[in-house]
């Protein structure tokens, strides 16, 4: 492997084989280390404005309600020492609960919802938390191997509060066969830091009577920067 | 805290990171603009089509922008490679005497970001940059370096093999 990173136990490689389109996008040139602190400034900082009411509700935007299992998915965005990460961004993207996404590249051959687009994004609050309401997306298959599938999963991107601190992840759901083969969850070496990727059935953080309820907490690097307009 | 892996953003993202303007890169006040128009190439030389481009700078003089109350966030570019490979940043000309955008690349087939920088500046004043100094020496110097044209500045980034970009660890 060519990753010099500080952390190799926490990240996967660039370079990983049984994940096909690594094969000509990973670096083979060792990374080259930034002055420290580089990116350890604050920002960048996104307006309050960025966010409208109702964007953290993906159910809400089509004339009925979508198809498939309805979830509430919340959690608190932290940083390694603990530290809640306030008024920072969050966005997600996911497949409908065909396993669809409302992408003109899926060719899978699953029903659109036209109720369901899929997106959503809200700010984290004060003491670091972000919640959504959404329906499970479904597995879908991939071009990887044959026979591959994609465990059922939703997109995360994080953007902190400094530049050191930008994520971008997958979510995964507890209990789910197709991790076991799923190249990009197993991407990552270290066993803990996989299940970190896992979301918990933490049923009262649903809705009585309509919404399953998950756990999915997130934790970002440490900055010493100062955020912005804190 | 143990951090929470990254993951490949994947095929999919356009519609839930795509922002309004998210090309033109917002700042509290006047400067120079500039415009950098980048291509992106994986290692058999093909254009990268579905990468997504981050940029991170300081303002025009030289300061960590802050951001107004809407809008985007001042100092920050996002923008999707086009089917060419090719993207496209309408900015000001960043402070200091070596001028230089922090980039982030992410796309179907990372596991996790590339960190780069793109200078729009001569490699001369680069070099003359004692704070550069671990940057400077490298032989690989020039692949950093955006090419004026213009009022635009145009920059390859090749992902593997010959011209191989210098990448960063955070």
């Amino acid at each position: 492997m060519n990753d010099l990173s500080n952390r190799p136990d926490v990240d996967p490689p660039y370079d990983y084989p049984e994940y096909g389109s690594t094969k000509l996008r990973a670096p083979r040139q060792p990374l080259v280390k930034l002055p420290a602190g580089a990116l350890d400034v604050p920002g960048p900082l996104v307006p309050r404005g960025f966010v409208r009411d109702g964007d953290n509700d993906l159910t809400l935007h089509g004339k009925s309600a979508p198809l498939g299992e309805k979830m509430v998915l919340a959690g608190r965005l932290l940083d390694d020492t603990g530290r809640p990460i306030r008024d920072s961004l969050v966005e997600i993207w996911q497949a409908n609960s065909s396993g669809r996404y409302d992408h003109p590249g899926d060719t899978h051959d699953a029903p659109l919802d036209p109720n369901f687009k899929g997106v959503g994004r809200t700010f984290t609050d004060d003491d670091g938390w972000y919640r959504f309401v959404t329906v499970k997306p479904g597995a879908y298959p991939w071009g990887n191997h044959a026979f591959a599938w994609r465990p059922q999963h939703i997109h995360f991107s994080l953007l902190g509060n400094a530049p050191i601190q930008r994520l971008i992840t997958q979510m995964y759901f507890p209990g789910d066969p197709l991790l076991d083969f799923d190249p990009v969850y197993q991407s990552v070496a270290d066993e803990a830091a996989r299940r970190r990727m896992i979301s918990v059935l933490q049923l009262d953080t649903g809705i009585e009577g309509a919404a399953l309820g998950y756990r999915f907490d997130i934790v970002l690097a440490g900055a010493r920067a100062t955020p912005l307009g804190i | 805290m143990e951090r929470t892996p990254s993951q490949t953003v994947g095929p999919f993202f356009h519609q839930a990171l795509r922002w309004r303007d998210g090309h033109r890169v917002a700042f509290a006040e006047p400067g120079q603009d500039v415009v950098l128009v980048g291509r992106m190439l994986d290692g058999a030389g093909a254009p990268v089509a579905d990468a997504l481009v981050e940029t991170w700078q300081q303002s025009p003089a030289g300061k960590t922008p802050a951001s107004g109350k809407s809008g985007n966030p001042c100092g920050f570019a996002r923008v999707e490679t086009q089917k060419d490979g090719t993207f496209r940043i309408e900015t000001r000309m960043p402070g200091g005497p070596a001028p230089y955008l922090d980039v982030t690349i992410v796309a179907r087939g990372l596991l996790k970001p590339l960190r780069t920088r793109v200078y729009l500046a001569a490699e001369s004043a680069m070099r003359a940059d004692p704070a550069l100094k671990p940057i400077a020496d490298l032989p690989r110097l020039a692949t950093l370096v955006a090419r004026p044209e213009g009022k635009e500045y145009r920059w390859e980034v090749r992902l593997q093999g010959d011209g191989e970009t210098v990448f960063f660890s955070a």
